[in-house]
């Protein structure tokens, strides 16, 4: 029995007293130390042949970041979180690493002194110093059918137009592959490709109509009456459209049905965008408000007067995670909010030409398109608070002849900026725009068509439920807000609500009725305390029951059930009223307060 | 002079160089290139958490040939595949389990039932009965004597005993094994009567189960019908120490890693695990079952054990956590008296009073058969996604709900009501007496009674 004792206790003493930071562990000299790492001959020998998996990799010394759970009694979960946060630590310096992975550099203007401007390069002198590849996407596209608007796939492979008389096309603009080209023949106001360019939808006269890559009509969307603009969340597979009623909808694509209709209550609306960071939905109403929607409210997240006047263009920054958006109004002002904060733009500025189409790049390069122009803003100005309303240094510039610009769509990994105007469509070279590294994972431009489809199924099975659609999408595993509700019972222990009695319990859930039940008749009575004094004990015997038998103090004190009724509280509120009244009669009548004189102001006094 | 570059991808460092080449990918892990990221990873959680429900189908085999309850299981030394079994009946089967096939089968070993079976070595099988006799069995395919497993076996020798025997256990190592009845007895193979008895000095006691330590191959314990747990050692001929609990003990097992470790499966529904160096309180208390545990064997990794019990369901316990163990049960199964790990700690075997043998899955989902190296990746990917998530209402609630037969969801839903009920009582009890006077007893300390020297 000792012998198994004695292997037992080699493996694990018997003692259960918790080992903290507290105790010092002594260091014991003898043969039972610990050889150190370094003496390790056999170790050492083999470190250079072999590999350890990542679990195994010795953890000392610890990385900076990593937290002591010293507080925590529980052994097991101590050393989890120490493991999880050493873990989190080793992460993040890995991701520092990863920096060397990102091998091609973004585009940019570089001025030499003060008196070079980076607005005076004309779109010629850029794609001169273009590489020829690059210089290919400076383009203009001469169409007939009314102004243009475009869209990008995310990967920004692929390019959908839709003119205004109904000439719809998508293509390959890398290749030149054409997909599908329709005349539709009656008015289209908007179109936005789906998941990839295999699908995409047309906002036209009526509905909404989803063609696949070869054109073929796939459904009409009859939900969607009188869309004017379109906007596709990927990761929710949402298609949401606002039409001149004033409806925002949402319609799932993988499983067909409509899950909200929002009635903005704001009238037709023309100018939508969604934040790429959260999936909510923007909305710039005729009468200057700007909305922002998801699908769980019924009512905007956020209701904002961002201009006099009908609001013209709205956009997000992607490169900030969606920190910031523009607006611009017919009134010819565009506003850079803040979108954490919104008392008041962050900096605003006048342009010529009235209402302004808003895009913003991926590294953050604004484009607005008003009267015959495209002006293009960059980053740190445009997002610096600035009181006065002074342009902002102006990045690059292009002349367009052929107003109205109805539309601005920045190619996505690349530096181009499409512009649809009346006469067709003009692709010009931003330097700067594009973010120069993409992940394959996400977006890739050179996917093949296995890739795609594998994406297709990924995408759907990682499809997020359109009710986690929130302003803030970290709210995601984040820990639950502590309940306000407390249990505890004069600051003892917390009791669970379960088996508290029934008056804790209402008292807890703020339903409790407090006032004590003779409180009402002691009030009442205390006005004629001197007038009972006087009275004899026989006396006093005689009247003790006197006005218990009104009929509100009865009401009262039947109905009394320890909850607070609102029926009860009024006919309180009643009797507390009466009582006042009674005793400033009384007082008046004693002559120890001045009556209030009648005076011509009375006809504004509130009747109580 | 302005200096102008425009972005541009070289389409060669993009593109396969060959054909048929994989396309090469690129790699960004700037966030804002992942939007989503924590809300998709929850999406694949709650996903990895329904695919794990869907292909949990334990359920692997049900072994045929006895004709009534199986009463007692052992698995041969050094083998994955050899169970042998006995049978209320007094039929007595060895199992290949891979094959599903008889390697030794005889149908009348003992009159009456066989209560216990236990392996000597590789070829010889050990059975005892209430017969009072105990008979040693050549289990190869043809015996010494020429008999095949169709023909009628003759054991190789018998052990008369005195009364009935409840349980066998073979030495570790020596020509040894102990029987249990209404004492403790060691015999020697070769010798025809107990080389020793053993027990404790007051004990009146029938011996239900013994079981020899793993690491200390001369300790003995054995569990009795009046509530108590006794050490021996053989070498002493002594019993060392006994401790007498509330309520009886079924089933015995010795931890396979942690000498001194030992789980009873006791009556009152409980499972404990007690250090044998300090016996005044279990370790660990396991509560599931509704109803009485019959039996309990560890995995041979000794980070769980599996557990039958008299609520026909078979549960799977991890080592250190006392609640929500794995559940398994059949529409015909009935009453569990007998359960064992299999060798390699994937499957669980149960036997039960339909006289039928199953064979289930250790882990209820995994994918039996080959697995090749992205699968098993994706398979790590998915049991890392659920460890994480756990703690999200959706996820945990999917992982952790049981689907369980009615009887036993309303057995559970009883006893429930009862202890709380009897909390309460107690609670209410405590709040009307002195300050002090009744203090709460931990559920640990209520365990053992008397702890005897």
């Amino acid at each position: 029995m000792d012998s198994l004792f004695a292997k037992a206790d080699a493996i694990a003493p018997v003692s259960k007293r918790r080992k903290t930071g507290k105790h010092v562990q002594r260091n014991k000299p003898g043969p039972s130390k610990q050889p150190s790492a370094e003496s390790d001959k056999t170790a050492h020998s083999v470190a250079k042949h072999t590999n350890l998996p990542p679990s195994l990799r010795p953890t000392s010394p610890t990385l900076e970041g990593t937290k002591k759970y010293s507080h925590i009694a529980d052994k097991k979960l101590r050393t989890q979180l120490t493991r999880q946060s050493a873990n989190t630590a080793r992460a993040k310096a890995l991701v520092k690493d990863a920096e060397l992975l990102l091998t091609e550099d973004a585009g940019m203007v570089q001025v030499e002194g003060e008196l070079e401007k980076t607005w005076r390069v004309s779109q010629q002198e850029v794609s001169q110093a273009a590489g020829q590849e690059a210089a290919r996407a400076r383009q203009e596209w001469r169409l007939d059918g009314g102004p243009y608007r475009s869209r990008y796939t995310r990967n920004g492979r692929h390019l959908a137009i839709v003119g205004r008389k109904g000439h719809v096309a998508t293509f390959d603009w890398q290749t030149g592959t054409m997909h599908s080209e329709l005349q539709l023949g009656e008015t289209c106001r908007d179109i936005t490709f789906l998941h990839d360019h295999s699908h995409y939808a047309v906002a036209q006269k009526k509905y909404v109509f989803i063609y696949d890559r070869d054109g073929v009509e796939l459904h009409r969307l009859k939900s969607h009456i009188e869309p004017t603009r379109l906007e596709f969340l990927p990761y929710h597979w949402l298609l949401a459209s606002v039409g001149n009623a004033g409806y925002l909808k949402y319609q799932d694509t993988s499983t067909g049905k409509v899950i909200a209709e929002h009635r903005t209550k704001l009238g037709g609306c023309n100018t939508m965008c969604q934040n790429a960071h959260n999936a909510v939905i923007h909305l710039g109403h005729q009468n200057g408000v700007v909305t922002l929607w998801t699908p769980n409210l019924p009512h905007p997240a956020v209701r904002l007067l961002a201009h006099l006047g009908p609001v013209v263009g709205l956009s997000v920054d992607p490169s900030t995670g969606g920190r910031y958006m523009a607006t611009s109004g017919q009134d010819g002002t565009v506003k850079v909010w803040d979108c954490r904060n919104w008392k008041g733009a962050v900096r605003q500025w006048a342009t010529r030409g009235g209402g302004a189409e808003l895009e913003w790049s991926q590294k953050g390069v604004l484009a607005v398109a008003t009267g015959g122009s495209v002006n293009t803003y960059a980053k740190p100005a445009i997002q610096s608070p600035f009181t006065s309303s002074v342009n902002p240094p102006l990045y690059l510039t292009h002349p367009i002849p052929h107003r109205p610009l109805t539309s601005l769509r920045f190619c996505p990994f690349q530096d181009i900026l499409t512009v649809g105007h009346t006469a067709g469509l003009s692709s010009i070279l931003v330097p700067g725009a594009g973010e120069p590294n993409f992940d394959s994972a996400e977006a890739d431009p050179f996917e093949n068509k296995q890739a795609r489809r594998e994406r297709e199924v990924k995408g759907l099975l990682d499809k997020i439920q359109p009710d986690m659609i929130a302003l803030d999408p970290e709210f995601v595993g984040s820990l639950a807000p502590e309940p306000k509700l407390t249990t505890a019972v004069d600051d003892k222990t917390d009791v669970p609500f379960a088996r508290l009695p029934r008056l804790e319990r209402l008292r807890v859930s703020g339903k409790a009725d407090e006032t004590e039940e003779g409180a009402e008749d002691a009030a009442d009575q205390g006005s004629d305390e001197e007038a009972t004094s006087r009275l004899s004990k026989a006396e006093k015997e005689k009247k003790k029951m006197r006005g218990k038998n009104k009929s509100l103090k009865r009401y009262l004190r039947k109905q009394r059930k320890n909850v607070i009724d609102p029926k009860a509280v009024a006919v309180r509120e009643k009797l507390t009223k009466q009582r006042e009244e009674r005793k400033k009669a009384i007082a008046i009548a004693r002559g120890e307060v001045e009556p209030r004189k009648p005076s011509a102001l009375d006809r504004f006094r509130r009747s109580t | 002079m302005v200096k102008i570059s425009v972005l541009q991808h070289a389409p060669s460092a993009h593109l396969p160089t060959r054909p048929g080449d994989p396309t090469p990918t690129q790699r960004n892990l700037d966030p804002l290139m992942h939007p989503f990221a924590k809300a998709r990873e929850r999406t694949r959680a709650l996903n990895a958490a329904k695919i794990e429900r869907i292909f949990a189908k334990p359920f692997v085999a049900a072994l045929e040939g006895h004709m009534e309850a199986v009463e007692t299981m052992s698995r041969r030394p050094e083998s994955l595949t050899a169970v042998a079994s006995g049978s209320w009946d007094g039929g007595l089967i060895v199992h290949d389990i891979a094959q599903r096939t008889h390697l030794m089968r005889v149908n009348d070993a003992h009159k009456g039932k066989v209560s216990g079976v236990c392996f000597s070595d590789e070829h010889r099988l050990l059975s005892c009965g209430v017969d009072r006799n105990v008979k040693l069995w050549d289990t190869r395919e043809v015996d010494e004597n020429g008999a095949g497993p169709s023909e009628s076996r003759t054991p190789l020798s018998i052990f008369p005993g005195k009364s009935a025997f409840n349980s066998i256990d073979h030495h570790r190592s020596d020509p040894l094994f102990a029987t249990a009845s209404t004492v403790v007895q060691v015999w020697d193979e070769t010798k025809s009567a107990p080389i020793s008895n053993l027990t404790f000095p007051t004990s009146t006691e029938t011996i239900s189960a013994i079981k020899f330590n793993l690491a200390e191959s001369s300790v003995l314990a054995s569990i009795g019908s009046d509530r108590t747990f006794t050490l021996y050692d053989i070498r002493t001929g002594k019993a060392e120490r006994r401790v007498v609990m509330q309520m009886r003990s079924n089933a015995l097992s010795w931890s396979p890693t942690f000498p001194t470790s030992v789980l009873l499966a006791s009556e009152d529904h409980n499972l404990y695990t007690f250090d044998v160096r300090s016996l005044n309180t279990p370790t660990h208390i396991y509560k599931g079952h509704v109803a009485a545990v019959t039996s309990c064997d560890w995995s041979p990794t000794g980070l769980e054990f599996v557990s039958g019990g008299w609520d026909r369901t078979v549960r799977i316990w991890k080592e250190g956590v006392g609640t929500q163990p794995e559940v398994y049960h059949t529409k015909r199964m009935q009453r569990v008296a007998s359960t064992l790990f299999t060798a390699d700690a994937r499957f669980v075997l149960s036997g039960s009073d339909d006289g039928n043998l199953r064979m289930w899955k250790a882990r209820a989902s995994e994918k039996l058969g080959i697995i090749d190296t992205r699968e098993r990746a994706a398979m790590e990917y998915r049991d890392s996604l659920k460890e994480r998530w756990k703690f999200d209402k959706a996820v945990g609630k999917i992982s952790r709900t049981r689907h369980i037969p009615k009887p036993v969801h309303k057995a559970s839903q009883t006893k429930r009501t009862m202890l709380e009920a009897q909390r309460v009582k107690e609670e209410r009890r405590r709040k009307h007496t002195r300050a002090g006077e009744s203090k709460p007893k931990a559920e640990r300390k209520k365990v053992v009674i008397a702890e005897q020297t």
